[in-house]
């Protein structure tokens, strides 16, 4: 991509040189006529004004001219707009999400900074461990609104199968029940205790009941290879009424036995990869204007607490076959696409037929008996098994899905869990930290959110947003303290260091005395003696802080921070003074651009920048030939007219003045219209909206519609280039042109 | 002085010719099933564990932790001490479930074989009791030096249907006393993913097992995929007296962080 940008930037310097070359001629040539050839006079400027526009559409080839520069100038005014429309709405998106207008992090990083992740995963950048000194320096200068911490990472949620979740609220109900501080139950009466106890062992049954289905179904195919024997008999205990009868007398056993045995058999569990964004929430959801909360509520001032990226909500978090309905529904109304038709949106309706068992699986008895009742009644069937019925009301036609889609929102989807986890939820979040440790932390789900513009993009829609103090839980930094307790352990162990190289020399050398059998005699080990309680303390410590000051919140590791501009149009200006007050003051930081910061995303648009630069350069290049050659024709056909002017008298500074000027005046007229209609075209794009005709197209164009805006820039441009291109198109013909002498003009009469 | 030389020379050479012989299936079997019995207790058993993982550009992972086991019941339980932040983290072995309790959560991961426990290359496995014998069957490889042991080479395959973290095997076992030196583990595809190696072994007098009890004093692993990295497991002290009743569930490990 850097070698792309360069080529790019060569482009580009290239062809504001030609530019800048080709007013220069033109300049030079007014000059020329003016003051050296002998147009001196503005009477004969005149005159030259009036053979050039008397000229102008007398001849076919003119016209021929003229359309080329017509032509050009409309893609490249509408190009341009498009192009430029999208780099805007691109930059209002990543900057108003989560870029601001400049990003910094250390220099000391392996790394550049990429927001929206790299091919290869996350950047390595290194911790900011001085934000507070660093975030106070920069918000001095004078364009710097504010400064907004934050670092990426991501981590693996593997939430269980259907029962492990069921077993686990179960067991969460027992461990209240006991006294247990679960803080998700803490506030429930005993009696709803015991009515939730109930309601979660009659869910727990049912999927038994399905199991067991499932399992005398597998043993008619399959003959006595279909379960392992010690599965068939915790199958055939946990069915039996004695199991549920003595559940209460030890429910922990039971609940043991059920996770051990019963709990494997189910192989649903799908793992989720989750990428959040760890920031000063506080701060980010006030600087940030295209972040939208769509479900629940923001995450309260100071407190612990994770958004769920919508996106990522919808497609990895919702019931697989809610979502497909989803799918065929936008489809279907979006996109004009039918069932009938569509190899796809058939695709979905056979994985919706085969792929019932979640939905089987989440509901107990009763919800059983009304689906099943429900289902009988949409379809008009006897049908007692409700995965049959399932199968049944998923096969879909493009006559019948209007009606079943309602039907599925309005009275199935509230019997079942929509979302594998759901706003208000506590979410557990396991990753790796910066030393390779497992670290978890539970994190209250307070809602979705979305960034205006970027709803659809895989990219952006991918990254939940975290507070600052989970994240850096989970990072695992380690402070001095914690570096010097590591340092202690290892001082009193006094663990010898042996290098891989060496190891077998070492401890299986000839020079080693040890043997290789030792007499050991019994230790006594304590386990509460080892346990100091330390880490229970930290825990109700945090649980009593439950809300953090900005300088709580500000005072740790930070892996990068936006910086947010007053004005940003002075964002070139302000990074340039950014990087001097870093080296000044001695921060050690690194400061990009939004454009730099985005990585893949923001090279997306520097690399259509060059698409439009190269066509550009491309459709005028070949402009520019054709218009030399039909100039070159032009002037042949006007050698009688040309010599009997140098005849009369015309000097060939005059001649040379005269066919400039007629190019030039064909180039204004023609790239006037030219820009015109291309401004009318853009115009008319703009009134109507490119609608996006899938989620790429959705990503590009930051919304639903592209509504491309016209740039003065662009227009300034296309005049330049048009005027450059036909000069220099004309110079060779407007020589030879001067180059005619008014005996071959007779000869050529005769 | 011709006679004593050439005695002198034969009984020399007698033991080394004899040691080249190949080992038949079930001599393998009887120096695994030898390994396996020698770390076997028949009552409970507890250590005190260091744990230290080294990985490049990276700060030391540094760990005590308690091995808990019952090996009448095949009953295994992690519990983390040190760091502070990590005490009261946990893994629980029952049945064919391997959990890992967090109390920072207050949730249990199911986990695999495979899990690399604490952080660091060192497995459920490198903690449990030996199983060699009923896991895996062997074939014989020669014999090689390896320092100053004269060790017995064995490639150990995974039985059918039995999961285990290492497929292949590779194994140096003392000739003299039948100690595991050294073993190397490889993929199923013949990918080497770590090699570790046993400089000590320690015996201690068992009651309820009326023998010695062995145990590796020390292993060093060493990352074979990730070559920067290794792991250090110290076994500080054993304690092989009786262990609670109940002490191998859940609601037990919860307890010690509540």
């Amino acid at each position: 991509m850097k070698t792309f940008l360069l080529i790019g930037s060569v482009v580009l310097g290239g062809l504001v040189g030609l530019l800048a070359l080709a007013l220069g001629l033109t300049l030079l040539a007014g000059l020329i006529a003016f003051v050296v050839m002998g147009v001196r006079s503005p009477s004969k400027l005149t005159m030259l004004l009036r053979m050039a526009w008397a000229n102008l559409l007398a001849s076919r080839i003119n016209l021929v001219i003229g359309g080329l520069i017509a032509g050009g100038t409309v893609v490249f005014v509408v190009l341009g707009s498009l192009v430029s429309s999208l780099n805007d709405s691109m930059a209002r998106s990543v900057v108003g999400s989560v870029a601001g207008n400049i990003q910094i992090y250390s220099a000391k990083s392996k790394d550049d900074v990429a927001l929206y992740g790299n091919m290869g995963g996350e950047p390595d950048l290194t911790a900011m461990t001085t934000f507070p000194a660093i975030k106070e320096a920069l918000e001095k200068h004078p364009n710097v609104k504010t400064v907004v911490p934050m670092g990426v990472s991501g981590a693996v949620i593997t939430p269980g199968n259907v029962v492990d979740r069921a077993l686990e609220r179960l067991r969460a109900l027992y461990r209240a029940k006991q006294g247990d501080v679960v803080p998700a139950l803490k506030d429930v009466p005993a009696d709803e205790l015991a009515q939730r106890i109930d309601a979660q062992k009659s869910h727990v049954r049912q999927i038994i009941k399905v199991l067991n289905a499932d399992a005398q179904k597998a043993a008619a195919i399959l003959a006595d290879k279909a379960l392992e024997p010690e599965v068939a008999q915790a199958l055939a205990r946990v069915s039996s009424d004695e199991f549920w009868t003595g559940f209460d007398a030890d429910p922990f056993d039971a609940l043991e036995f059920l996770e051990n045995n019963i709990a494997p058999q189910v192989t649903d569990a799908q793992m989720l990869f989750l990428r959040y964004l760890g920031t000063d929430l506080d701060r980010f959801q006030d600087s940030f204007d295209r972040m939208e909360i769509i479900d629940g509520a923001r995450v309260p001032n100071g407190q612990r607490g994770f958004l769920i990226a919508k996106f990522l909500y919808e497609e990895q978090m919702k019931l697989k076959n809610a979502r497909r309905l989803d799918k065929i529904n936008t489809a279907r109304t979006l996109n004009e696409r039918k069932i009938a038709t569509d190899e796809e949106l058939q695709r979905f309706v056979k994985e919706n037929r085969s792929q019932t068992r979640d939905i089987v699986l989440q509901l107990d008895a009763i919800k059983t008996k009304t689906a099943v009742e429900l289902l009988q009644a949409e379809l008009g069937v006897a049908e007692t098994d409700l995965s049959a019925l399932l199968t049944r009301f998923f096969d879909m036609t493009d006559e019948t899905f209007d009606r079943r889609y309602a039907f599925f929102y309005e009275k199935l989807a509230p019997l079942v869990e929509l979302y594998r986890v759901r706003v208000g939820d506590t979410l557990t979040i396991k990753a790796f930290s910066r030393g390779g440790a497992i670290q978890s932390v539970n994190v209250k789900v307070y809602g979705t959110f979305a960034f205006k513009g970027l709803e659809k993009s895989p990219l952006a829609g991918a990254t939940s947003l975290m507070d600052l103090m989970s994240f850096r839980d989970l990072y695992g930094y380690l402070t001095a303290d914690k570096l010097e307790e590591l340092k202690e352990i290892k001082q009193a162990t006094g663990a010898k260091e042996i290098s891989r190289d060496n190891a077998e020399a070492e401890l299986f050398g000839g020079d080693s005395q040890a043997t290789i059998v030792a007499e050991a005699t019994p230790g006594i080990i304590d386990a509460d003696k080892e346990l100091t309680g330390a880490a229970r303390k930290l825990r109700n410590e945090d649980l009593i802080r439950r809300v953090y000051t900005s300088e709580e919140i500000n005072s740790g590791v930070v892996l990068n921070a936006a910086v947010v501009l007053k004005d940003p149009s002075k964002t070139a200006r302000t990074l340039e003074e950014l990087r001097e007050l870093s080296d000044r003051e001695g921060l050690g930081l690194k400061a990009v651009s939004w454009q730099q910061a985005a990585g893949l995303l923001g090279q997306i648009i520097t690399g259509f920048s060059i698409i439009l630069l190269l066509s550009v350069l491309v459709i005028f290049f070949v402009a520019g030939i054709v218009i030399n050659n039909a100039m070159m024709m032009a002037t042949m056909q006007r050698t009688a007219m040309i010599g009997t002017l140098r005849a009369i008298g015309a000097q060939r500074a005059l001649v040379l003045g005269m066919v400039l000027l007629e190019a030039v005046t064909l180039g204004f007229v023609f790239g006037l219209g030219g820009i015109a209609l291309g401004a009318l075209v853009v115009q008319l794009f703009h009134a109507i909206g490119i609608p996006a005709w899938n989620d790429y197209a959705y990503f590009f164009f930051s919304g639903p519609k592209l509504r491309p805006d016209l740039s003065p820039t662009n227009l300034g441009v296309a005049i330049g280039i048009i005027f450059g291109v036909t000069y220099v198109a004309t110079l060779v013909p407007a020589f030879i042109a001067t180059r005619v002498s008014p005996l071959r003009a007779m000869q050529a009469d005769t | 002085m011709k006679r004593t030389a050439i005695a002198l020379l034969l009984t020399l050479t007698f033991p080394l010719t004899a040691a080249a012989a190949e080992l038949s299936a079930a001599d393998m079997l009887k120096i695994l099933a030898e390994i396996d019995d020698r770390q076997r207790n028949g009552g409970d058993y507890k250590a005190l564990c260091y744990l230290e993982q080294k990985e490049k550009d990276k700060a030391d992972i540094v760990r005590e932790l308690i091995v808990f086991r019952r090996d009448t019941d095949d009953k295994l339980m992690l519990l983390f001490t040190k760091p502070k932040s990590e005490e009261g983290k946990g893994y629980l072995r029952l049945d064919k479930n391997l959990w890992l309790y967090d109390p920072n959560t207050g949730k249990w991961d199911r986990s695999t074989e495979r899990e690399r426990i604490g952080g660091t290359n060192s497995r459920r496995s490198d903690f449990d009791e030996s199983r060699l014998a009923e896991e895996y069957v062997p074939t014989f490889d020669g014999e090689e030096k390896l320092g100053r042991y004269e060790a017995q080479v064995m490639t150990l395959k995974v039985k059918e249907g039995i999961d285990v973290a290492a497929p292949v095997i590779k194994m140096w076992v003392d000739k003299a006393t039948h100690n595991v030196l050294k073993r190397q583990e490889f993929a199923l595809s013949g990918r080497l993913t770590r090699t570790a190696l046993y400089p000590r072994w320690q015996k201690m007098f068992s009651e309820s097992k009326k023998a010695d009890v062995w145990f590796p004093g020390e292993i060093r692993i060493f990352d074979e995929v990730e070559k920067s990295n290794s792991t250090l497991v110290l076994f500080k002290s054993v304690d092989l007296a009786a262990l609670e009743a109940n002490m191998f569930t859940k609601a037990w490990l919860e307890s010690k962080s509540r």
